[in-house]
């Protein structure tokens, strides 16, 4: 799976924007949007959002979870823990990504939750390699990891199952009875 | 075609129609057309984007265009339009006594006394002198109204989608303007008085204690800052010595203004070695109080005026630019002639581009561009005096670069050789004795097209402290043209520029000498 398509699915995700315009309800196949007045918050998906706020229609509102306070914790929480703690939301990264790249202006010190959301990312990934690495020297034949996202899990499962692929090709290689110690070519 | 309400007579009237935006190769012109951009993106109107450089180019596109669009907008600098707003009625029915009261102060109140005195001749009759001599008087003159970018940064405003780009885009119009020596002082100053409003409005928007920006965020400061070009970019005895204001008070092409230069720098304490670095990497004790310290010193030294009003932008930790950084990058980019890039289209697109936040190597090369194009300018400048090129013709100053000048294929265009005009007549100004001289007019001529054989002409008024920057030239050119057959070629918007043959120089001079005096 590529990067952006796990970025278009995050897109489907619901934030809060105020419209500077008015619409009455608009009925699309992913649903029911609307009625949008100007000052009234209304929930819309993240791609309807961002169209609009390049577009200057509407101010967008930092979901509850991007806060500098919430996000610290939740930062030193994840540093103290060995397993995966639970995310903020399952799109985290690509919504941060996303919203402070084209609305950094509607929210509140962008930079330090920019910094924020970096740390937990790379703790987790962290963790992710280690225990990837662990599972492959204990040579275990299953694994269970909680509170995974789609982004992390795709980060990790090229690499990982082609060289569990190449692993088990070297490893049948070795066994009694192959052609006389001789390497199958890839 | 005059607009009175910029919002319905206009930008509702295209809003669901496809335009096609011809737009003038001058620095205001692009940042109105970027201001108009922006506004068509946010409402997906359709456009075509179409560089002209004179009223041929106006006049092909229209014909190229005429069949698929039924409105025109055309936008550059508003030539010799007094009054963007008031309507000029010229039916047969309404007395066009009226229509002109846009015009300069002391004509209406002239006119309508003659308007009386002549009531006894037939009705017709009357009209068309009335008409011929306010026409004549609105023509004579040449001058520059309100920036188009600040006009379109109002209609942005009127529709509350202005953004900070566009505001800093209004603000790098108004800063050609001034640059390019096309609008009074006062006007420039009450601009920027309305310009800081707006900045102000801005920057009250989004920030408090609790709740600073990101770095990334563009923020627009009003500035008192120096009138040194580029010298944020450069170093800052590169930049002294490179500017027209700081190069012409001291005299910097003669030996005694050097020796001036360097007393100016040792009165500021500053010392040589740090003066010729790079800005960027000058110590930080001396960057802090920079601007008082020059600003006492030049006072001492007789330049009173060496601040300038004028605003700046920030956005990342590395990227800070002056309007006039901008407006020099830009209008280099846009007459660049570099062989590779000499194509007008090419280049106006590149200018446009170096506008955007995003392209700032662009912009980078821009700022190169127009460092070279100053050196070329200053050494110009020093060699016309010191070689006496400039010769006065009786009515005023006339000035020829020769085909072998250095850097003379910089000056076939007109931005740049304007810019050279200007910088000449200063120069000339403070290094001449003769008191009639320094109220005179300078033209100058330099090599435009070495194959066919033509030259580009441009004038400028008088230098004065009070000059209100209105260009006759224009009708004076026509006329002497005229009167000569020469073979002259006025396509360019701004009707103090022309180009003309060669062979056909000295008969048009004359004819220009005698049409003055």
């Amino acid at each position: 799976m590529d990067p952006s398509e796990v970025e278009f699915l995050a897109e489907k995700e619901l934030v809060k924007i105020i419209p500077n315009f008015s619409l009455d309800k608009i009925f699309l196949i992913g649903g029911d949007l609307g009625p949008f007045n100007p000052g009234l918050s209304v929930d819309v998906p993240l791609w309807l959002a961002l169209n609009l706020k390049q577009r200057q229609k509407c101010r967008i509102l930092p979901p509850d979870w991007m806060d500098v306070e919430k996000l610290e914790e939740m930062r030193a929480l994840e540093r103290k823990e060995d397993a995966f703690t639970p995310v903020p939301s399952l799109y985290y990264m690509e919504i941060t990504k996303l919203l402070l790249n084209h609305a950094s202006d509607n929210i509140p010190k962008a930079d330090e939750i920019r910094t924020l959301v970096k740390d937990i990312w790379d703790t987790r990934i962290a963790k992710l390699r280690l225990s990837a690495d662990s599972f492959i020297n204990q040579q275990e034949a299953h694994a269970q990891l909680d509170n995974l996202t789609l982004m992390e899990i795709n980060t990790t499962r090229e690499f990982l199952l082609d060289s569990l692929n190449f692993m088990f090709k070297l490893r049948s290689n070795l066994q009694p009875g192959s052609s006389k110690g001789q390497l199958t070519d890839y | 075609m005059f607009v009175t309400d910029i919002r319905k007579d206009f930008y509702e009237v295209v809003a669901n129609q496809r335009v096609a935006l011809l737009v003038a190769a001058d620095i205001d012109a692009l940042c109105a057309c970027k201001i108009l951009q922006a506004l068509f993106h946010c409402d997906h109107i359709q456009y075509t984007l179409v560089p002209v450089i004179g009223w041929q180019d106006l006049s092909t596109a229209f014909l190229e265009h005429k069949e698929q669009i039924k409105l025109l907008i055309k936008q550059d600098d508003d030539l010799g339009v007094p009054s963007y707003d008031d309507i000029f009625r010229d039916d047969e029915e309404e007395d066009d006594g009226s229509g002109n009261d846009s015009d300069e102060g002391s004509e209406p109140s002239g006119k309508r006394r003659r308007f009386d005195e002549v009531r006894s001749i037939s009705r017709r009759c009357r009209k068309d002198f009335l008409r011929r001599e306010i026409l004549f008087d609105y023509e004579q003159f040449e001058f520059h109204g309100t920036s188009a970018a600040m006009m379109f940064f109002e209609l942005a405003w009127v529709l509350t989608k202005d953004t900070k780009d566009m505001l800093w885009w209004a603000i790098i119009g108004l800063t050609d303007q001034q640059i390019h020596d096309k609008i009074t002082h006062m006007k420039y100053v009450t601009d920027v008085a309305t310009m800081q409003r707006h900045v102000s409005r801005h920057n009250h928007r989004n920030e408090d204690e609790e709740n600073s920006l990101s770095i990334d965020c563009m923020r627009i400061s009003f500035e008192y800052d120096l009138r040194l070009s580029l010298y944020q970019h450069w170093s800052l005895y590169e930049s002294i010595c490179n500017s027209c204001y700081t190069s012409s008070s001291f005299k910097l092409w003669t030996l005694n203004g050097q020796k001036k230069l360097r007393e100016f720098l040792a009165d500021m304490g500053l010392p040589l070695k740090q003066v010729k670095q790079k800005y960027t990497s000058m110590d930080m004790s001396i960057k802090e109080n920079l601007r008082d310290v020059i600003e006492e010193s030049s006072n001492k030294f007789g330049m009173k005026e060496i601040r300038i009003q004028t605003f700046g932008v920030h956005f990342g930790f590395q990227n800070r630019f002056l309007a006039s950084d901008m407006v020099h990058a830009t209008a280099a980019l846009l007459e660049s002639t570099e062989k590779e890039e000499s194509d007008i289209a090419h280049n106006f697109i590149k200018a446009l581009d170096s506008l955007s936040r995003g392209n700032l190597d662009r912009l980078h090369v821009g700022i190169d561009h127009a460092k070279r194009k100053l050196l070329a300018i200053q050494q110009t400048v020093a060699s016309c005096i010191c070689t006496n090129l400039i010769l006065s013709q009786g009515p005023f100053l006339y000035c020829y670069l020769m085909e072998g000048t250095p850097d003379v294929k910089l000056f076939s265009k007109p931005l740049a050789l304007t810019l050279l005009c200007k910088y000449l007549l200063k120069a000339f100004v403070h290094s001449t004795r003769n008191k009639r001289c320094k109220l005179l007019p300078l033209i100058m001529a330099a090599p435009k097209d070495v194959e066919k054989g033509t030259v580009i002409v441009a004038g400028i008024p008088p230098e004065s402290e009070t000059s209100d920057k209105k260009n006759f030239f224009g009708r004076a050119f026509e006329k002497a043209a005229e009167s000569t057959s020469s073979r002259t070629l006025h396509d360019h918007f701004d009707t103090s520029i022309i180009e003309l043959k060669t062979e056909d120089r000295s008969k048009f001079l004359d004819a220009l000498i005698t049409l003055l005096s």
